[in-house]
């Protein structure tokens, strides 16, 4: 899932400014079940903004919805009428969730409520952990089912750095060695050998370093026969 | 008391869930003292009676609810648009 938490209140209420009608709007999906932009968070930031707004003797109006999926269009046509009669729009969507908005909406002023974090997965009751960076060429198939790119700290594809100690990393003694791992589990399914085979260089240009990137799958689009 | 729970761990749950509400309320502009928890188990009514006095001191202290005196309407139009 998409991990994020919400931005101080502080922050939030810079950014809303001297609105008078402010439309919060939660997520259905990621930032649903890690807490930081559903249903009732939405409801709680609503409410929390109602009442700094009335302790600091300001006169504005904050409602809140929640929309199955802040990421795509069609669910977000659904409160198509109450965006147009907010001021600002303070997504608790995902950064997609708000872009979505701010694109679906063009005179719309959408703010987030959130600070996206990362691609990952609750280890445990209030813990989240990243597991997954995107880089848009998986290399799981070779190191057992643990990513070298999310897990590792320097992102290496041929085995940990110099400075793993102890099956910990460098940069924080509470992350583990992602090469650790990988080799623990390697050696505990007998697969070792899969590390003797030396990785190319990664191509970075499936991840960020191509520019904004974009899948389209022709099997799937519709209308009139494309070039 | 802490660990002493019917439902097990469930005040010290409840316990990091006041800290939160702590926290949130003087970024909200209200006094976090005027929430709090005791552990107490349902056998301590002298404990009961001190914490219920503590607290009505300590709220009447702080003063009246300052929502409710505000000239601003609170509006909840959550319907509305």
């Amino acid at each position: 899932m998409i991990v994020a938490q919400q931005k101080p209140l502080e922050e939030i209420k810079t950014l809303i400014g001297d609105a008078r009608k402010v439309l919060v709007v939660g997520c259905g999906t990621c930032v649903t079940v890690c807490f930081a932009g559903g249903g009732r968070q939405a409801a709680i930031m609503a409410a929390s903004l109602r009442i700094a707004s009335r302790m600091e003797g300001y006169e504005r109006t904050v409602t809140d919805v929640t929309v199955h999926r802040q990421c795509e269009w069609e669910y977000l046509d659904e409160i198509a009428e109450r965006v147009a009669g907010a001021d600002v729009v303070l997504s608790l969507g995902c950064g997609v969730g708000v872009q979505a908005m701010a694109e679906r909406f063009p005179n719309a002023w959408v703010v987030p409520g959130l600070n996206t974090g990362f691609l990952g997965l609750p280890t445990e009751h209030g813990v989240w952990a990243e597991r997954c960076a995107a880089c848009g060429n998986c290399v799981l198939g070779l190191t057992g089912g643990i990513c070298p790119i999310a897990r590792c700290s320097k992102s290496l594809l041929n085995g940990p750095c110099g400075h793993s100690k102890d099956g910990h990393c460098e940069v924080d003694k509470d992350i583990p060695c992602g090469w650790q791992l990988i080799y623990d589990r390697l050696s505990s399914m007998g697969k070792l050998e899969r590390l003797l085979e030396v990785q190319p260089p990664m191509n970075w240009r499936a991840s960020r370093n191509g520019g904004p990137r974009k899948i389209v799958r022709k099997d799937l689009r519709i209308g009139p026969e494309e070039e | 008391m802490p660990g002493g729970c019917h439902y097990l761990e469930g005040n010290t749950n409840a316990l990091r869930r006041v800290k939160s509400i702590q926290e949130l309320l003087p970024q909200i502009g209200l006094e976090p003292e005027r929430v709090r928890m005791f552990h107490m188990s349902a056998a301590m009514a002298n404990e009961f009676v001190a914490a219920a006095t503590e607290m009505v001191r300590q709220v009447s202290a702080l003063g009246p609810n300052p929502l409710r005196i505000s000239p601003v309407c609170l509006t909840d139009n959550r319907r509305g648009g």
